[in-house]
């Protein structure tokens, strides 16, 4: 069985199906390992870069989220990719079309620089927002926020790329300009200053299918009180176990592998299930 | 005629997505700042996120408190949500000690961690409903047609734990600790999780909440 | 409108594309090897509504104009021709390994059945990344590469030269990498050489029919734009009329240089070249260029990975990654044209659809111009300039039709908008 969870006797709680006893009292001292599906967003398009590079269109988000929230995804994040990069907003209207219809958690994130940015992300529909290039320029702006909306509002995102063996470099604008911070540090300090969850997103593998930087995420999860959330180079079913067996994430988030249907959520989760990590299979899902 | 659901704004939580939830479920659903827009709803919903003591004096400071109670013990149905279902209690120990509204026994105190657990705080993310009998079945009517285990949204760091075990209509376990997600008393209900974020299952409840204006 | 009397024979009234962000000081290509100081250029030209060539030239890439299903059938017949029957390469791309070129010769191979030979002339300065993608060119797309390195001496003295006399530091890197190809070409018997996307795209003003280059004296007498022809003299032996790096020939010999030196920059005789029926393709004749693309390509075919950050200069992080010095070549052409790499970036990609105006402009107005310091001391050293002397040649090659000086602040008197 893999090896995760408290290390006490668990409490037996509730009734369990006979015959899974051991999972289902596995299943039920912890909770669900969600899985988010993240759409990257250029002005009404649904884009999937890789490196954090390049524009290529997929989708039309609102059409992405339909389909994912029916088959079962857990929360969506929306980024507006360009949104520090051209100093603009632009989720607004794909927030509020997508809170008509779909009642799961949505993170959305991309070129928030203040509280009045953040209200509005809220109204408009977010849960949760995800904040990166100002929270590198002003770290007390994470503080702020936390103290306005409450820290489970606030998601520190990371861009982080290795620089060697054991080290990653944080970076901001979607990849593009270096920070000098060491990402792991960096991670640690945005929990400290009152984000209520982590996105880590790998520069080196997203977009590549290549699996994610489970060593990334391994010297973050553990160490940090708040969940993490993977994010980056998921390609085939198994990595996005890893992700979570040996990277230790409380979430994992994809994109290419939705976007250009290589699995289905279903799959996905059920590929989950069976390495032992218990998923939240959702009684209306439209299984595949 | 579709139910007029008010939800209260007293400045804490996401009222947006709330409001959009309750509408797909069917209601008229609308939100006030006006404690006296609250006479003519069918039924009253309290939201919240944040924390207990400001939600509190927020509340009070703009005249909900008591025209909450009264409504209530009017026979009004009244549904907290998160923070909101605390505020049901009679104090939390949430960064001090804090009074609530009383209209439950009990108090609200922080998740237990056992020390050196993986345990993360906050509670976040999809977590199983658990019936608290030994019957294995849901008995409140909040939860028809919803089948234990199925999982609904939470995001919190504190837990409401009723006095009157009748009062927990639905527990979830979370490593450890396995604190109440439903709670109710005649017309007064609380449930831990956001069923505005929790799917079908959400809806699903919100949709019972409505039959039971 | 201004008095000043523009060098380069700059356009006196400075506009920009309607549709892209290109100024009309953006130069066409020009013979390099008769290029010395302060001479005038073509630049590229603005229709009735404004539009600059390269849009309309890549409008006609979307809009229908195009018949790409008969370009392709042209290709087919092409390469029928000269497809190799005994293992011998029957083809030839030249290319730094980055995504253009990536794409070309795999596409060649893997699509289209053909043997191609890779050919290289090395950056100045590689950087790791541009290193490691032109290694995984080989390794991972799979291809033969021969890779010239130039004797450094003579290569640092040469673009040492071509700063200091023309601000054009990469001149002698683009004369010897164009004659470089030819001469592989003729070396290995390979008649037919695949350049990446036409120069139409990027603002030569050739048109969209022009499917290669030709060389010059031949039968094309009234061709429609100059930029047909590859870079040539009419005597390959006239040492007095062939310049490097704005300096003659025969000036760096009397100086002590030998004819082996310099023999990498030469160019081929062309009879050579005719005799063996060379050619010089456009493969963005025959498939639809569009640079992006081009990366995902490079990306799954060959790893091809991005720059970590964004190039100096820019907001791209996939586009010319492979040089260090490659940040000065964009400098210098921002100091003496007005506009930089970010205008060169949002320009194509605005032409390709992926942003619109409006994005350009705003990536422009936050990017263009910035000065490349990351590699500025190894430049210096490279070109055995002091920090002063740069600066005073960056500054004499302004032109007033462009710059100004305000408070000892240089400033550029047009902005895109």
């Amino acid at each position: 069985m893999p090896a995760i969870g408290a290390s006490r006797l668990p409490v037996f709680c509730a009734s369990a199906r006979p015959g899974r006893i051991f999972l289902a009292v596995y299943y039920i001292f912890m909770n669900s390992i969600r899985v988010i599906p993240r759409l990257d967003v250029k002005g009404p398009n649904v884009i999937k870069g890789v490196h954090l590079e390049c524009l290529r269109i997929v989708g039309d988000p609102e059409e992405l989220a339909t389909r994912y929230y029916h088959e079962g995804a857990d929360e969506l994040i929306y980024m507006d990719i360009v949104a520090s990069l051209y100093g603009r907003n632009n989720l607004l209207d794909i927030l509020e079309k997508a809170s008509e219809n779909i009642f799961i958690p949505l993170t959305a994130g991309g070129g928030i620089r203040s509280l009045e940015d953040i209200k509005r992300m809220l109204r408009a529909g977010a849960d949760k927002v995800a904040i990166n290039t100002h929270a590198v320029r002003n770290p007390g702006f994470i503080t702020q926020a936390a103290q306005a909306f409450g820290a489970q509002c606030i998601v520190g995102s990371i861009e982080a790329k290795r620089i060697s063996d054991n080290r990653w470099e944080a970076y901001t604008d979607n990849g593009r300009v270096e920070t000098g911070l060491d990402a792991v540090a960096w991670a640690k300090e945005l929990v400290q200053l009152g984000a209520g969850e982590l996105l880590v997103t790998s520069i080196d593998q997203e977009g590549t299918t290549k699996g994610y930087d489970t060593d990334l995420i391994k010297q973050i999860a553990p160490h940090v009180s708040a969940p993490v959330i993977a994010c980056g180079g998921a390609g085939k079913s198994a990595d996005l176990a890893a992700a979570v067996l040996v990277g230790r994430a409380d979430a994992v988030a994809a994109a290419h592998i939705f976007h250009y249907k290589k699995y289905t959520i279903p799959e996905v989760k059920q590929a989950l299930q069976e390495e032992g990590i218990p998923v939240r299979i959702p009684v209306s899902a439209k299984t595949a | 005629m579709k139910k007029k659901i008010l939800i209260i704004d007293y400045g804490f939580g996401n009222l947006f997505g709330l409001q959009k939830a309750l509408t797909h479920a069917g209601a008229n659903a609308g939100i006030s700042e006006n404690p006296c827009d609250m006479q003519s709803a069918d039924a009253l919903v309290l939201p919240g996120v944040g924390a207990f003591g400001g939600g509190m004096a927020e509340m009070k400071k703009r005249g909900f408190k008591q025209p909450i109670l009264d409504q209530v013990a009017a026979g009004k149905p009244l549904l907290g949500i998160c923070l909101g279902m605390q505020f049901l209690f009679e104090k939390s120990y949430e960064f001090g000690e804090h009074e609530g509204l009383g209209i439950l026994e009990g108090e609200v105190k922080k998740i237990p961690v056992t020390a050196g657990s993986q345990c993360k705080i906050p509670h976040i993310g999809w977590n199983a409903l658990l019936a608290p009998g030994k019957g294995g079945v849901f008995a409140s009517k909040l939860l028809a047609g919803i089948k234990p285990h199925s999982q609904t949204y939470f995001v919190h760091s504190y837990a409401g734990y009723p006095s009157r075990t009748d009062d927990i209509q639905a527990n979830t376990c979370y490593y450890d600790s396995v604190f109440p997600a439903v709670v109710a008393r005649k017309n007064a209900f609380g449930v831990q999780f956001h069923p505005e974020k929790s799917g079908e299952t959400g809806i699903t409840l919100l949709r019972n909440f409505l039959s039971l204006s | 409108m201004s008095d000043r009397t523009p060098q380069y024979g700059l356009p006196r009234q400075v506009a920009f594309c309607t549709k892209c962000v290109i100024p009309n000081t953006r130069p066409t290509a020009s013979n390099e090897y008769t290029h010395h100081k302060a001479r005038g250029h073509d630049y590229i030209q603005f229709d009735k509504e404004g539009v600059c060539s390269a849009c309309r030239f890549c409008d006609a890439k979307f809009d229908g104009t195009i018949d790409w299903k008969k370009r392709e059938q042209e290709l087919l017949e092409l390469l029928d021709k000269h497809r190799s029957k005994d293992g011998s390469y029957d083809c030839l791309v030249p290319g730094s390994g980055g995504k253009d070129s990536i794409y070309a010769s795999h596409i060649l191979k893997d699509k289209y059945g053909m043997h191609p030979l890779t050919v290289t002339w090395a950056p100045h300065l590689y950087t790791d990344i541009g290193w490691k993608n032109f290694q995984n060119w080989a390794h991972i797309a799979g291809h033969d590469n021969y890779l010239f390195t130039p004797n450094g001496e003579v290569h640092r003295l040469l673009t040492r030269n071509a700063f200091l006399n023309l601000l054009h530091p990469f001149q002698p890197f683009i004369l010897g990498q164009k004659t470089f190809a030819i001469k592989m070409a003729a070396r290995f018997g390979i008649s037919l050489v695949f350049y990446g996307p036409s120069p139409g795209e990027n603002g030569s003003n050739m048109p969209i029919g022009q499917r290669e280059y030709v060389l010059k004296g031949a039968e094309q007498k009234n061709h429609e734009s100059k930029g047909y022809r590859l870079d040539y003299v009419d005597n390959t032996a006239d040492y007095n009329a062939i310049y490097l790096g704005g300096k003659k020939v025969a000036d760096y010999l009397q100086e002590g240089l030998s004819e082996g030196d310099l023999a990498p920059y030469l160019p081929l005789d062309p009879r050579l070249a005719r005799e063996q029926n060379l050619s010089f393709h456009f493969l963005g004749y025959y498939l639809r260029w569009v640079p992006q693309e081009c990366y995902y390509y490079a990306v799954d075919h060959a790893g091809f990975e991005a720059n970590p950050m964004r190039s100096e200069g820019t907001y791209t992080k996939y586009s010319s990654l492979d040089d260090r010095t490659d940040g000065f070549f964009y400098y210098t052409t921002y100091i003496k044209f007005g506009y930089g790499r970010a205008t060169q970036d949002a320009a194509q990609e605005i032409r390709h659809r992926h942003i619109n105006r409006e994005e350009g402009v705003a990536l422009v107005n936050r990017f263009d111009g910035e000065f490349p310091k990351k590699y500025f001391k190894e430049f210096l050293e490279y070109i055995d300039v002091t920090e002063d002397k740069f600066w005073e040649t960056i500054n004499a090659f302004r032109d007033p039709l462009l710059w100004k000086q305000e408070n000892k602040e240089w400033q550029l008197r047009y902005k895109v908008h």
